[in-house]
Protein backbone atom coordinates (compact mmCIF):
# COMPACT_ATOMS: atom_id res chain seq x y z
CA UNK A 1 0.00 0.00 0.00
CA UNK A 2 1.32 3.40 -0.92
CA UNK A 3 2.28 6.30 1.38
CA UNK A 4 -0.21 9.15 0.34
CA UNK A 5 0.94 11.51 3.29
CA UNK A 6 4.46 11.15 5.32
CA UNK A 7 6.41 12.80 7.75
CA UNK A 8 10.30 12.75 8.19
CA UNK A 9 11.22 13.58 12.02
CA UNK A 10 9.20 16.67 12.35
CA UNK A 11 9.48 18.99 15.00
CA UNK A 12 7.92 22.04 16.16
CA UNK A 13 9.36 24.12 19.18
CA UNK A 14 6.83 26.71 20.91
CA UNK A 15 9.60 28.68 22.18
CA UNK A 16 11.08 26.04 24.38
CA UNK A 17 7.93 23.40 24.44
CA UNK A 18 8.75 20.66 22.21
CA UNK A 19 4.89 20.41 21.01
CA UNK A 20 5.77 17.59 18.06
CA UNK A 21 9.02 15.82 18.28
CA UNK A 22 10.97 13.94 15.53
CA UNK A 23 7.44 12.48 14.34
CA UNK A 24 7.47 9.66 11.57
CA UNK A 25 3.82 9.56 11.07
CA UNK A 26 2.55 7.96 7.61
CA UNK A 27 -1.20 7.80 6.04
CA UNK A 28 -1.46 5.33 3.63
CA UNK A 29 -3.70 4.54 0.75
CA UNK A 30 -7.17 3.06 1.36
CA UNK A 31 -6.85 3.17 5.12
CA UNK A 32 -8.27 4.98 7.98
CA UNK A 33 -5.29 6.18 10.78
CA UNK A 34 -6.26 7.21 14.06
CA UNK A 35 -4.44 9.34 16.30
CA UNK A 36 -4.69 9.40 19.89
CA UNK A 37 -2.99 10.81 22.76
CA UNK A 38 -3.30 12.68 26.30
CA UNK A 39 -4.46 16.53 25.99
CA UNK A 40 -1.65 18.43 25.17
CA UNK A 41 0.28 15.50 23.64
CA UNK A 42 0.42 17.49 20.45
CA UNK A 43 -2.55 16.06 17.76
CA UNK A 44 -2.96 18.99 16.90
CA UNK A 45 0.07 20.43 16.14
CA UNK A 46 0.88 17.39 14.17
CA UNK A 47 -2.09 17.80 12.09
CA UNK A 48 -1.07 21.52 11.61
CA UNK A 49 2.21 20.76 10.07
CA UNK A 50 0.55 18.14 8.02
CA UNK A 51 -1.87 21.09 6.24
CA UNK A 52 0.41 23.85 6.10
CA UNK A 53 -0.79 25.89 8.79
CA UNK A 54 2.34 25.75 10.47
CA UNK A 55 6.09 25.31 9.40
CA UNK A 56 7.89 22.80 11.54
CA UNK A 57 11.30 23.65 13.54
CA UNK A 58 12.93 20.36 11.50
CA UNK A 59 11.68 17.86 9.57
CA UNK A 60 9.98 17.30 6.44
CA UNK A 61 6.24 16.69 5.18
CA UNK A 62 5.63 14.90 1.70
CA UNK A 63 2.25 14.24 0.03
CA UNK A 64 1.82 12.29 -3.03
CA UNK A 65 5.63 11.76 -3.14
CA UNK A 66 6.83 15.58 -3.27
CA UNK A 67 7.94 17.64 -0.34
CA UNK A 68 5.24 20.20 0.41
CA UNK A 69 7.04 21.40 3.61
CA UNK A 70 7.20 25.05 2.36
CA UNK A 71 3.71 24.51 0.23
CA UNK A 72 1.30 26.85 1.72
CA UNK A 73 -2.31 25.86 2.65
CA UNK A 74 -3.90 26.72 -0.07
CA UNK A 75 -2.19 24.70 -2.84
CA UNK A 76 -1.68 21.60 -0.58
CA UNK A 77 -5.65 21.47 -0.80
CA UNK A 78 -5.61 22.33 -3.82
CA UNK A 79 -3.54 18.61 -4.26
CA UNK A 80 -5.94 16.56 -2.17
CA UNK A 81 -5.83 17.58 1.13
CA UNK A 82 -8.08 18.66 2.96
CA UNK A 83 -9.15 18.98 7.08
CA UNK A 84 -11.62 19.89 9.39
CA UNK A 85 -10.71 21.29 12.90
CA UNK A 86 -11.13 21.03 16.38
CA UNK A 87 -13.50 23.92 17.15
CA UNK A 88 -16.04 23.81 14.10
CA UNK A 89 -15.24 26.28 11.30
CA UNK A 90 -17.68 27.17 9.44
CA UNK A 91 -19.17 30.78 7.68
CA UNK A 92 -21.43 31.84 10.37
CA UNK A 93 -21.84 34.77 8.26
CA UNK A 94 -22.84 32.91 5.39
CA UNK A 95 -26.02 30.72 4.49
CA UNK A 96 -25.60 27.03 4.59
CA UNK A 97 -26.13 27.40 0.92
CA UNK A 98 -23.35 29.98 0.17
CA UNK A 99 -20.60 27.54 2.28
CA UNK A 100 -21.18 24.90 -0.14
CA UNK A 101 -21.07 26.99 -3.30
CA UNK A 102 -17.76 28.30 -1.89
CA UNK A 103 -16.23 24.95 -1.40
CA UNK A 104 -17.89 24.02 -4.59
CA UNK A 105 -17.29 26.72 -6.76
CA UNK A 106 -13.25 25.77 -7.18
CA UNK A 107 -14.00 22.79 -9.11
CA UNK A 108 -15.96 25.06 -11.92
CA UNK A 109 -13.75 28.05 -12.47
CA UNK A 110 -11.24 26.29 -14.43
CA UNK A 111 -13.96 25.52 -17.28
CA UNK A 112 -15.91 28.52 -16.63
CA UNK A 113 -15.30 31.61 -18.15
CA UNK A 114 -14.58 34.68 -16.27
CA UNK A 115 -17.50 36.46 -16.39
CA UNK A 116 -20.16 33.51 -15.12
CA UNK A 117 -17.31 33.68 -12.26
CA UNK A 118 -17.59 36.95 -11.32
CA UNK A 119 -21.74 37.53 -12.46
CA UNK A 120 -23.33 34.30 -12.51
CA UNK A 121 -26.03 33.21 -9.82
CA UNK A 122 -24.93 30.93 -7.10
CA UNK A 123 -28.23 29.16 -7.85
CA UNK A 124 -26.54 28.08 -11.26
CA UNK A 125 -27.61 24.69 -12.24
CA UNK A 126 -24.23 23.18 -12.33
CA UNK A 127 -23.00 24.63 -9.57
CA UNK A 128 -26.28 24.14 -7.51
CA UNK A 129 -26.50 20.36 -8.14
CA UNK A 130 -23.07 20.06 -6.63
CA UNK A 131 -24.30 21.83 -3.61
CA UNK A 132 -27.15 20.00 -3.88
CA UNK A 133 -25.93 16.53 -3.02
CA UNK A 134 -23.61 17.53 -0.56
CA UNK A 135 -26.94 19.10 1.22
CA UNK A 136 -28.25 15.66 1.13
CA UNK A 137 -25.28 13.82 2.08
CA UNK A 138 -25.66 15.08 5.52
CA UNK A 139 -29.16 15.63 5.35
CA UNK A 140 -29.16 19.96 6.00
CA UNK A 141 -31.63 20.44 3.02
CA UNK A 142 -34.17 22.00 4.99
CA UNK A 143 -31.45 24.32 6.43
CA UNK A 144 -29.99 25.45 3.23
CA UNK A 145 -30.70 28.97 3.27
CA UNK A 146 -30.49 29.50 6.96
CA UNK A 147 -27.78 31.63 8.20
CA UNK A 148 -25.15 29.52 9.70
CA UNK A 149 -24.73 31.20 12.62
CA UNK A 150 -27.90 29.47 13.75
CA UNK A 151 -26.83 25.94 13.71
CA UNK A 152 -26.36 23.40 16.40
CA UNK A 153 -22.94 22.59 17.03
CA UNK A 154 -23.79 19.14 15.58
CA UNK A 155 -25.60 20.73 12.04
CA UNK A 156 -21.86 23.01 11.70
CA UNK A 157 -19.73 19.86 12.43
CA UNK A 158 -22.09 17.76 9.58
CA UNK A 159 -21.70 20.95 7.32
CA UNK A 160 -17.87 21.15 7.87
CA UNK A 161 -17.56 17.78 6.89
CA UNK A 162 -19.77 18.19 4.04
CA UNK A 163 -17.38 20.93 3.10
CA UNK A 164 -14.16 19.21 3.13
CA UNK A 165 -15.79 16.40 1.33
CA UNK A 166 -16.84 18.57 -1.53
CA UNK A 167 -13.13 19.85 -1.94
CA UNK A 168 -12.81 15.70 -3.16
CA UNK A 169 -9.71 15.10 -1.16
CA UNK A 170 -7.33 11.95 -1.70
CA UNK A 171 -6.31 12.11 1.92
CA UNK A 172 -8.55 13.48 4.39
CA UNK A 173 -7.94 14.95 8.19
CA UNK A 174 -10.81 15.11 10.82
CA UNK A 175 -9.37 16.82 14.42
CA UNK A 176 -11.67 15.35 16.85
CA UNK A 177 -14.91 15.31 15.01
CA UNK A 178 -16.98 13.75 17.45
CA UNK A 179 -15.91 16.22 20.25
CA UNK A 180 -18.81 18.41 21.68
CA UNK A 181 -21.42 16.05 19.90
CA UNK A 182 -24.88 14.27 21.49
CA UNK A 183 -24.82 10.70 21.50
CA UNK A 184 -27.45 10.73 18.57
CA UNK A 185 -25.41 13.01 16.71
CA UNK A 186 -22.18 11.04 17.09
CA UNK A 187 -24.17 7.98 15.90
CA UNK A 188 -24.79 10.15 12.79
CA UNK A 189 -20.84 11.82 12.13
CA UNK A 190 -19.48 7.82 12.32
CA UNK A 191 -22.24 6.66 10.06
CA UNK A 192 -21.21 9.59 7.51
CA UNK A 193 -17.49 8.85 7.78
CA UNK A 194 -18.57 5.00 7.17
CA UNK A 195 -20.68 5.91 3.88
CA UNK A 196 -17.40 7.97 2.76
CA UNK A 197 -14.22 6.73 3.37
CA UNK A 198 -13.73 4.39 0.40
CA UNK A 199 -13.21 7.71 -1.32
CA UNK A 200 -10.17 8.74 0.50
CA UNK A 201 -7.38 8.02 2.83
CA UNK A 202 -8.27 8.83 6.54
CA UNK A 203 -6.63 10.85 9.01
CA UNK A 204 -8.66 10.75 12.40
CA UNK A 205 -8.05 12.27 15.76
CA UNK A 206 -10.18 11.22 18.45
CA UNK A 207 -10.57 11.16 22.15
CA UNK A 208 -13.97 8.77 22.30
CA UNK A 209 -11.97 5.80 21.01
CA UNK A 210 -14.21 3.39 21.52
CA UNK A 211 -16.30 5.03 19.01
CA UNK A 212 -13.49 4.89 16.36
CA UNK A 213 -12.25 1.64 17.24
CA UNK A 214 -14.23 -0.53 14.55
CA UNK A 215 -13.03 2.49 11.78
CA UNK A 216 -9.74 2.40 12.24
CA UNK A 217 -7.07 0.41 10.65
CA UNK A 218 -3.83 1.69 12.03
CA UNK A 219 -3.82 3.34 15.44
CA UNK A 220 -0.83 5.63 16.50
CA UNK A 221 -0.55 7.26 19.97
CA UNK A 222 1.12 10.47 20.90
CA UNK A 223 2.27 11.45 24.11
CA UNK A 224 4.47 14.43 24.92
CA UNK A 225 5.12 14.95 21.80
CA UNK A 226 6.45 11.72 20.10
CA UNK A 227 4.59 9.10 18.87
CA UNK A 228 4.92 6.28 21.42
CA UNK A 229 3.16 3.30 19.51
CA UNK A 230 1.77 2.48 16.70
CA UNK A 231 -0.25 -0.45 14.70
CA UNK A 232 -3.24 -2.41 14.39
CA UNK A 233 -6.04 -0.98 16.95
CA UNK A 234 -5.86 -4.35 19.15
CA UNK A 235 -2.84 -4.36 19.43
CA UNK A 236 -2.04 -0.56 20.38
CA UNK A 237 -4.61 -0.63 22.95
CA UNK A 238 -3.10 -3.48 24.63
CA UNK A 239 0.05 -2.21 24.94
CA UNK A 240 1.71 -1.44 28.37
CA UNK A 241 2.76 1.92 27.45
CA UNK A 242 -0.21 3.25 26.09
CA UNK A 243 -2.43 1.90 28.96
CA UNK A 244 -0.33 3.62 31.13
CA UNK A 245 -0.03 7.20 29.55
CA UNK A 246 -4.03 6.48 28.80
CA UNK A 247 -5.73 5.00 31.75
CA UNK A 248 -2.79 5.57 34.80
CA UNK A 249 -1.86 2.19 36.09
CA UNK A 250 -4.57 0.11 36.11
CA UNK A 251 -5.23 -3.03 34.13
CA UNK A 252 -8.37 -4.38 32.98
CA UNK A 253 -9.19 -6.46 29.81
CA UNK A 254 -6.09 -7.63 27.49
CA UNK B 1 -41.17 18.25 1.37
CA UNK B 2 -37.62 18.98 1.10
CA UNK B 3 -37.50 18.46 -2.44
CA UNK B 4 -34.40 19.85 -4.93
CA UNK B 5 -37.30 22.52 -5.88
CA UNK B 6 -38.26 23.39 -2.61
CA UNK B 7 -34.70 23.84 -1.92
CA UNK B 8 -33.86 26.26 -4.45
CA UNK B 9 -36.89 27.91 -3.77
CA UNK B 10 -35.63 29.30 -0.75
CA UNK B 11 -32.62 30.18 -1.57
CA UNK B 12 -31.67 33.75 -1.48
CA UNK B 13 -30.49 35.89 -3.67
CA UNK B 14 -33.92 36.47 -4.54
CA UNK B 15 -35.30 36.97 -8.54
CA UNK B 16 -32.95 38.93 -11.06
CA UNK B 17 -35.63 41.10 -11.28
CA UNK B 18 -35.11 42.29 -8.13
CA UNK B 19 -31.96 44.30 -8.93
CA UNK B 20 -34.08 46.54 -11.48
CA UNK B 21 -36.68 47.16 -8.98
CA UNK B 22 -34.17 48.52 -7.00
CA UNK B 23 -32.73 50.24 -9.48
CA UNK B 24 -35.71 52.45 -10.02
CA UNK B 25 -36.42 52.94 -6.20
CA UNK B 26 -33.03 54.20 -6.44
CA UNK B 27 -33.53 56.40 -9.07
CA UNK B 28 -36.63 57.55 -7.71
CA UNK B 29 -35.05 58.34 -4.57
CA UNK B 30 -32.86 60.76 -5.84
CA UNK B 31 -35.49 62.25 -8.84
CA UNK B 32 -37.29 62.99 -5.42
CA UNK B 33 -34.73 64.54 -3.36
CA UNK B 34 -34.54 67.36 -6.36
CA UNK B 35 -37.07 69.86 -4.93
CA UNK B 36 -35.86 69.26 -1.49
CA UNK B 37 -32.26 69.73 -1.92
CA UNK B 38 -31.67 71.41 -5.73
CA UNK B 39 -30.51 69.27 -8.18
CA UNK B 40 -26.94 70.95 -8.20
CA UNK B 41 -26.82 69.21 -4.60
CA UNK B 42 -28.44 66.08 -5.71
CA UNK B 43 -25.94 65.47 -8.56
CA UNK B 44 -22.68 66.43 -6.05
CA UNK B 45 -24.37 63.54 -3.35
CA UNK B 46 -24.75 60.86 -5.98
CA UNK B 47 -21.10 61.18 -7.02
CA UNK B 48 -20.19 60.68 -3.52
CA UNK B 49 -22.53 57.51 -3.25
CA UNK B 50 -20.43 56.15 -5.88
CA UNK B 51 -17.61 56.86 -3.42
CA UNK B 52 -19.17 55.61 -0.87
CA UNK B 53 -20.39 52.55 -2.88
CA UNK B 54 -16.92 51.69 -3.74
CA UNK B 55 -15.28 52.01 -0.19
CA UNK B 56 -18.30 49.22 0.82
CA UNK B 57 -16.84 46.89 -1.68
CA UNK B 58 -13.60 47.10 0.11
CA UNK B 59 -14.84 47.77 3.95
CA UNK B 60 -18.19 46.40 4.27
CA UNK B 61 -17.64 43.13 2.13
CA UNK B 62 -14.29 42.04 2.54
CA UNK B 63 -13.74 43.77 5.60
CA UNK B 64 -10.45 45.72 4.97
CA UNK B 65 -10.79 49.18 6.27
CA UNK B 66 -9.20 51.59 4.82
CA UNK B 67 -7.43 55.33 5.26
CA UNK B 68 -6.72 55.97 2.01
CA UNK B 69 -9.42 55.69 -0.50
CA UNK B 70 -9.43 59.19 -1.53
CA UNK B 71 -6.31 58.30 -3.23
CA UNK B 72 -8.17 56.71 -5.91
CA UNK B 73 -10.95 59.10 -6.06
CA UNK B 74 -8.27 61.66 -6.29
CA UNK B 75 -6.01 59.73 -9.19
CA UNK B 76 -9.25 59.64 -11.48
CA UNK B 77 -9.88 63.37 -10.92
CA UNK B 78 -5.94 64.27 -11.88
CA UNK B 79 -6.32 61.62 -14.19
CA UNK B 80 -8.73 62.59 -16.30
CA UNK B 81 -8.60 66.55 -15.86
CA UNK B 82 -4.58 66.31 -17.18
CA UNK B 83 -5.65 64.00 -19.93
CA UNK B 84 -8.38 66.61 -20.74
CA UNK B 85 -5.77 69.49 -21.24
CA UNK B 86 -2.80 67.38 -22.47
CA UNK B 87 -4.49 64.56 -24.60
CA UNK B 88 -8.01 64.78 -25.53
CA UNK B 89 -10.97 67.34 -24.42
CA UNK B 90 -13.49 64.56 -25.09
CA UNK B 91 -15.66 63.48 -21.77
CA UNK B 92 -15.85 60.32 -22.27
CA UNK B 93 -12.30 59.70 -23.12
CA UNK B 94 -11.33 61.26 -19.89
CA UNK B 95 -13.21 59.28 -18.02
CA UNK B 96 -11.79 56.11 -19.20
CA UNK B 97 -8.55 58.09 -18.33
CA UNK B 98 -9.13 58.53 -14.78
CA UNK B 99 -10.85 55.40 -14.51
CA UNK B 100 -7.46 53.14 -15.97
CA UNK B 101 -5.38 55.58 -14.02
CA UNK B 102 -7.21 55.16 -10.73
CA UNK B 103 -7.55 50.75 -11.34
CA UNK B 104 -3.57 50.75 -12.69
CA UNK B 105 -2.50 53.08 -9.33
CA UNK B 106 -4.76 50.78 -6.82
CA UNK B 107 -3.28 47.72 -8.82
CA UNK B 108 0.56 48.32 -8.68
CA UNK B 109 0.18 49.31 -5.19
CA UNK B 110 -2.47 46.76 -4.06
CA UNK B 111 0.05 44.21 -4.56
CA UNK B 112 2.01 45.34 -1.23
CA UNK B 113 -1.14 46.54 0.85
CA UNK B 114 -3.29 43.51 0.51
CA UNK B 115 -0.84 41.22 2.10
CA UNK B 116 -1.38 43.12 5.27
CA UNK B 117 -4.80 43.42 7.59
CA UNK B 118 -6.31 45.63 9.91
CA UNK B 119 -3.70 48.17 11.60
CA UNK B 120 -1.16 47.93 9.06
CA UNK B 121 -3.56 47.75 6.12
CA UNK B 122 -5.43 51.08 7.15
CA UNK B 123 -2.23 52.91 7.86
CA UNK B 124 0.00 51.80 4.96
CA UNK B 125 -3.11 53.16 2.69
CA UNK B 126 -2.54 56.27 4.42
CA UNK B 127 0.46 56.49 4.03
CA UNK B 128 0.16 56.05 -0.10
CA UNK B 129 -2.35 59.15 0.30
CA UNK B 130 -0.30 61.75 1.92
CA UNK B 131 2.57 60.51 -0.66
CA UNK B 132 -0.16 60.86 -3.20
CA UNK B 133 -1.20 64.39 -1.88
CA UNK B 134 2.22 65.44 -1.83
CA UNK B 135 3.20 64.43 -5.10
CA UNK B 136 -0.34 66.50 -6.51
CA UNK B 137 -0.04 69.34 -4.82
CA UNK B 138 4.19 70.27 -4.71
CA UNK B 139 6.24 67.69 -6.27
CA UNK B 140 4.51 67.62 -9.72
CA UNK B 141 2.94 71.86 -9.08
CA UNK B 142 4.21 72.74 -12.56
CA UNK B 143 1.74 70.17 -14.07
CA UNK B 144 -1.53 70.80 -11.41
CA UNK B 145 -0.74 74.02 -10.54
CA UNK B 146 -0.38 72.52 -6.69
CA UNK B 147 -3.01 74.45 -3.98
CA UNK B 148 -4.18 76.80 -6.61
CA UNK B 149 -5.81 74.36 -8.68
CA UNK B 150 -6.60 73.69 -11.90
CA UNK B 151 -9.30 73.25 -14.61
CA UNK B 152 -10.27 71.05 -16.42
CA UNK B 153 -9.94 70.86 -20.31
CA UNK B 154 -13.18 68.53 -21.07
CA UNK B 155 -15.41 69.82 -23.66
CA UNK B 156 -18.76 69.57 -24.53
CA UNK B 157 -19.36 66.68 -26.98
CA UNK B 158 -22.63 66.35 -28.99
CA UNK B 159 -25.24 65.65 -26.23
CA UNK B 160 -22.40 65.78 -23.54
CA UNK B 161 -23.16 69.14 -21.80
CA UNK B 162 -22.13 69.44 -18.03
CA UNK B 163 -22.75 72.52 -17.38
CA UNK B 164 -26.37 71.28 -18.54
CA UNK B 165 -27.68 70.52 -14.81
CA UNK B 166 -30.30 67.76 -16.31
CA UNK B 167 -27.41 66.21 -18.64
CA UNK B 168 -25.41 66.23 -15.59
CA UNK B 169 -28.21 64.84 -13.37
CA UNK B 170 -28.88 62.18 -15.62
CA UNK B 171 -25.74 61.16 -16.38
CA UNK B 172 -24.69 60.63 -12.83
CA UNK B 173 -27.62 58.89 -12.06
CA UNK B 174 -26.51 56.24 -14.94
CA UNK B 175 -23.53 55.74 -13.39
CA UNK B 176 -25.04 55.41 -9.95
CA UNK B 177 -27.41 52.80 -11.18
CA UNK B 178 -24.68 51.46 -12.96
CA UNK B 179 -22.05 50.90 -10.09
CA UNK B 180 -25.19 49.74 -7.92
CA UNK B 181 -25.54 47.05 -10.72
CA UNK B 182 -22.34 45.98 -10.84
CA UNK B 183 -21.89 45.63 -6.87
CA UNK B 184 -25.15 44.02 -6.94
CA UNK B 185 -24.43 41.21 -9.35
CA UNK B 186 -20.38 41.09 -8.07
CA UNK B 187 -21.49 40.60 -4.62
CA UNK B 188 -23.94 37.97 -5.08
CA UNK B 189 -21.80 36.04 -7.46
CA UNK B 190 -19.34 33.20 -6.55
CA UNK B 191 -16.50 35.54 -6.39
CA UNK B 192 -18.96 37.83 -4.13
CA UNK B 193 -19.51 34.68 -1.56
CA UNK B 194 -15.83 34.42 -1.46
CA UNK B 195 -14.41 37.82 -0.47
CA UNK B 196 -17.34 37.98 2.24
CA UNK B 197 -15.93 34.49 3.27
CA UNK B 198 -12.55 36.47 3.09
CA UNK B 199 -14.08 38.99 5.90
CA UNK B 200 -15.28 36.23 8.52
CA UNK B 201 -12.24 34.08 8.41
CA UNK B 202 -9.30 34.48 5.45
CA UNK B 203 -7.15 31.67 6.97
CA UNK B 204 -9.98 29.34 6.64
CA UNK B 205 -11.24 30.29 3.07
CA UNK B 206 -7.04 28.77 2.33
CA UNK B 207 -8.32 25.85 3.26
CA UNK B 208 -10.92 25.40 0.95
CA UNK B 209 -7.75 25.81 -1.98
CA UNK B 210 -7.96 29.43 -2.54
CA UNK B 211 -5.48 31.88 -2.71
CA UNK B 212 -6.72 34.67 -1.21
CA UNK B 213 -4.30 37.33 -2.15
CA UNK B 214 -5.60 37.28 -5.73
CA UNK B 215 -8.86 37.60 -4.63
CA UNK B 216 -8.12 40.29 -2.17
CA UNK B 217 -6.34 42.07 -4.92
CA UNK B 218 -8.84 42.04 -7.56
CA UNK B 219 -11.58 43.53 -4.94
CA UNK B 220 -8.96 46.21 -3.90
CA UNK B 221 -7.97 47.06 -7.96
CA UNK B 222 -12.32 47.12 -8.54
CA UNK B 223 -12.98 49.45 -5.57
CA UNK B 224 -9.73 51.73 -6.53
CA UNK B 225 -11.26 51.77 -9.98
CA UNK B 226 -14.84 52.72 -8.92
CA UNK B 227 -13.51 55.80 -6.78
CA UNK B 228 -11.54 56.43 -9.97
CA UNK B 229 -14.99 56.87 -11.53
CA UNK B 230 -16.55 59.01 -8.83
CA UNK B 231 -13.39 61.10 -9.41
CA UNK B 232 -13.99 61.33 -13.07
CA UNK B 233 -17.29 62.26 -12.74
CA UNK B 234 -16.38 65.25 -10.25
CA UNK B 235 -13.90 66.31 -12.78
CA UNK B 236 -16.69 66.92 -15.23
CA UNK B 237 -18.92 67.95 -12.98
CA UNK B 238 -16.79 70.47 -10.91
CA UNK B 239 -14.56 71.33 -13.89
CA UNK B 240 -12.09 72.63 -11.22
CA UNK B 241 -10.08 70.91 -9.67
CA UNK B 242 -7.66 71.05 -6.53
CA UNK B 243 -5.47 69.06 -4.02
CA UNK B 244 -8.77 68.87 -2.05
CA UNK B 245 -9.79 66.15 -4.00
CA UNK B 246 -7.00 63.68 -3.02
CA UNK B 247 -6.56 65.08 0.82
CA UNK B 248 -5.32 62.24 3.09
CA UNK B 249 -8.25 63.97 5.66
CA UNK B 250 -11.40 63.46 3.37
CA UNK B 251 -10.73 59.78 4.06
CA UNK B 252 -13.13 60.13 6.91
CA UNK B 253 -16.16 60.94 4.61
CA UNK B 254 -16.68 57.38 3.13
CA UNK B 255 -16.15 55.89 6.30
CA UNK B 256 -18.42 57.91 8.33
CA UNK B 257 -20.90 57.07 5.36
CA UNK B 258 -20.58 53.50 5.23
CA UNK B 259 -20.98 53.31 9.16
CA UNK B 260 -23.58 55.63 9.09
CA UNK B 261 -25.70 53.31 6.12
CA UNK B 262 -24.48 50.07 7.55
CA UNK B 263 -21.22 48.43 5.98
CA UNK B 264 -21.52 45.63 3.53
CA UNK B 265 -25.27 46.51 2.43
CA UNK B 266 -24.94 48.60 -0.79
CA UNK B 267 -28.57 50.32 0.20
CA UNK B 268 -27.11 51.37 3.06
CA UNK B 269 -23.69 52.81 1.45
CA UNK B 270 -26.43 54.88 -0.40
CA UNK B 271 -28.27 55.75 2.35
CA UNK B 272 -25.56 56.72 4.09
CA UNK B 273 -23.72 58.49 1.06
CA UNK B 274 -26.60 60.90 1.25
CA UNK B 275 -27.16 61.29 5.08
CA UNK B 276 -23.70 62.23 5.65
CA UNK B 277 -23.50 64.90 2.96
CA UNK B 278 -26.97 66.35 3.89
CA UNK B 279 -25.63 66.61 7.59
CA UNK B 280 -22.25 68.21 6.34
CA UNK B 281 -24.29 70.65 4.28
CA UNK B 282 -27.01 71.61 6.23
CA UNK B 283 -25.02 71.59 9.85
CA UNK B 284 -21.82 72.76 8.60
CA UNK B 285 -24.38 76.22 7.79
CA UNK B 286 -26.56 76.52 10.95
CA UNK B 287 -24.10 74.92 13.54
CA UNK B 288 -20.52 76.05 14.12
CA UNK B 289 -18.22 73.02 14.50
CA UNK B 290 -20.73 70.50 13.36
CA UNK B 291 -18.13 67.92 13.93
CA UNK B 292 -19.32 67.36 17.23
CA UNK B 293 -22.48 65.73 16.41
CA UNK B 294 -20.69 63.84 13.85
CA UNK B 295 -18.46 62.35 16.29
CA UNK B 296 -21.46 61.51 18.38
CA UNK B 297 -23.13 60.07 15.85
CA UNK B 298 -20.53 57.70 15.77
CA UNK B 299 -20.12 57.18 18.99
CA UNK B 300 -23.80 55.70 18.68
CA UNK B 301 -23.52 54.05 15.66
CA UNK B 302 -20.16 52.18 17.00
CA UNK B 303 -22.27 51.47 20.83
CA UNK B 304 -25.52 50.57 19.69
CA UNK B 305 -26.34 50.12 15.61
CA UNK B 306 -23.51 48.42 14.74
CA UNK B 307 -25.10 48.03 11.58
CA UNK B 308 -26.12 51.00 10.66
CA UNK B 309 -29.13 52.33 9.30
CA UNK B 310 -29.64 49.35 7.28
CA UNK B 311 -29.56 46.90 10.41
CA UNK B 312 -31.53 49.60 12.15
CA UNK B 313 -34.16 49.71 9.75
CA UNK B 314 -33.89 45.92 10.02
CA UNK B 315 -34.77 46.01 13.31
CA UNK B 316 -37.36 48.65 13.10
CA UNK B 317 -39.24 45.75 10.31
CA UNK B 318 -38.99 42.96 12.73
CA UNK B 319 -40.58 44.43 15.58
CA UNK B 320 -43.54 46.00 13.42
CA UNK B 321 -43.98 42.77 11.78
CA UNK B 322 -44.04 40.88 15.33
CA UNK B 323 -46.61 43.55 16.34
CA UNK B 324 -48.57 43.04 13.43
CA UNK B 325 -48.48 39.26 13.92
CA UNK B 326 -48.84 39.50 17.50
CA UNK B 327 -51.93 41.81 16.75
CA UNK B 328 -53.00 39.35 14.03
CA UNK B 329 -53.19 35.74 16.65
CA UNK B 330 -55.01 38.37 19.35
CA UNK B 331 -57.50 38.86 16.98
CA UNK B 332 -57.49 35.18 16.10
CA UNK B 333 -57.94 34.19 19.42
CA UNK B 334 -61.27 36.75 19.96
CA UNK B 335 -63.17 35.16 17.41
N1 LIG C 1 0.19 28.15 18.52
C1 LIG C 1 0.75 27.67 19.66
N2 LIG C 1 1.61 28.44 20.38
C2 LIG C 1 2.18 27.95 21.51
N3 LIG C 1 1.95 26.75 22.01
C3 LIG C 1 1.11 25.93 21.34
C4 LIG C 1 0.46 26.35 20.13
N4 LIG C 1 -0.34 25.35 19.71
C5 LIG C 1 -0.17 24.35 20.59
N5 LIG C 1 0.68 24.68 21.57
C6 LIG C 1 1.08 23.83 22.68
O1 LIG C 1 1.55 22.62 22.14
C7 LIG C 1 1.14 21.53 22.94
C8 LIG C 1 0.39 20.53 22.09
O2 LIG C 1 -0.86 21.08 21.76
P1 LIG C 1 -1.89 20.38 20.79
O3 LIG C 1 -3.00 21.31 20.58
O4 LIG C 1 -1.18 19.86 19.61
O5 LIG C 1 -2.38 19.14 21.71
P2 LIG C 1 -3.48 18.07 21.41
O6 LIG C 1 -2.82 16.76 21.46
O7 LIG C 1 -4.23 18.40 20.18
O8 LIG C 1 -4.41 18.24 22.69
P3 LIG C 1 -6.00 18.17 22.81
O9 LIG C 1 -6.34 16.72 22.96
O10 LIG C 1 -6.30 18.94 24.05
O11 LIG C 1 -6.59 18.77 21.61
C9 LIG C 1 0.31 22.09 24.07
O12 LIG C 1 1.13 22.20 25.21
C10 LIG C 1 -0.08 23.46 23.56
O13 LIG C 1 -0.21 24.36 24.64
MG1 LIG D 1 -6.14 18.92 19.69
Amino acid sequence: MADLLTTQRLTKNFEGLVAVNQVNFRIQEGQVTGLIGPNGSGKTTLFNLLSGLFTPTEGTVSFLGTDVTRVPPHKRVQMGMARTFQLVSVFDSLTVWENLVLSNIRFKTEQQSLRNFFFASSRRKDIADDCMSSLELVGLESRASSVTSELSYGDKRMLEIAIALSLRPSVLLLDEPLAGLSDHEIGEVVSLIYKVKKNFALGIIEHKISKIVELVDRLCVMNYGRIICEGVPGQVLCDPQVRECYWGKEDNKC
Amino acid sequence: MNSKADVMHGIRPAAKGAVFRDMIIIAAFFVALIPVLAMHRVTDFMIFCIFALSFDLLYGFMGRLSFGQVLYLGTGVYASTLFSLHVSTNPLLAMLAGVLGAAIVAAALGLIVVKLNEAPFALTNLAFNQIGFFLIGSTFQKITHGEDGISSGVEPWGFMDFSNKYFAFCFVLFFLLFTFYMLTRLTRSPFGIIIRSIKENELRVKFLGYDTFSYKWITFTISGALAGLAGTLYTLYVQFVSPTFIHPLNNVEPIFAVLIGGAGNLYGAIAGGVLFMVMRDSLSTHVPQWEWILGGLLLIIVFWLRQGLAGFVRILAGAVSNRLSLRRAAGGGSQ
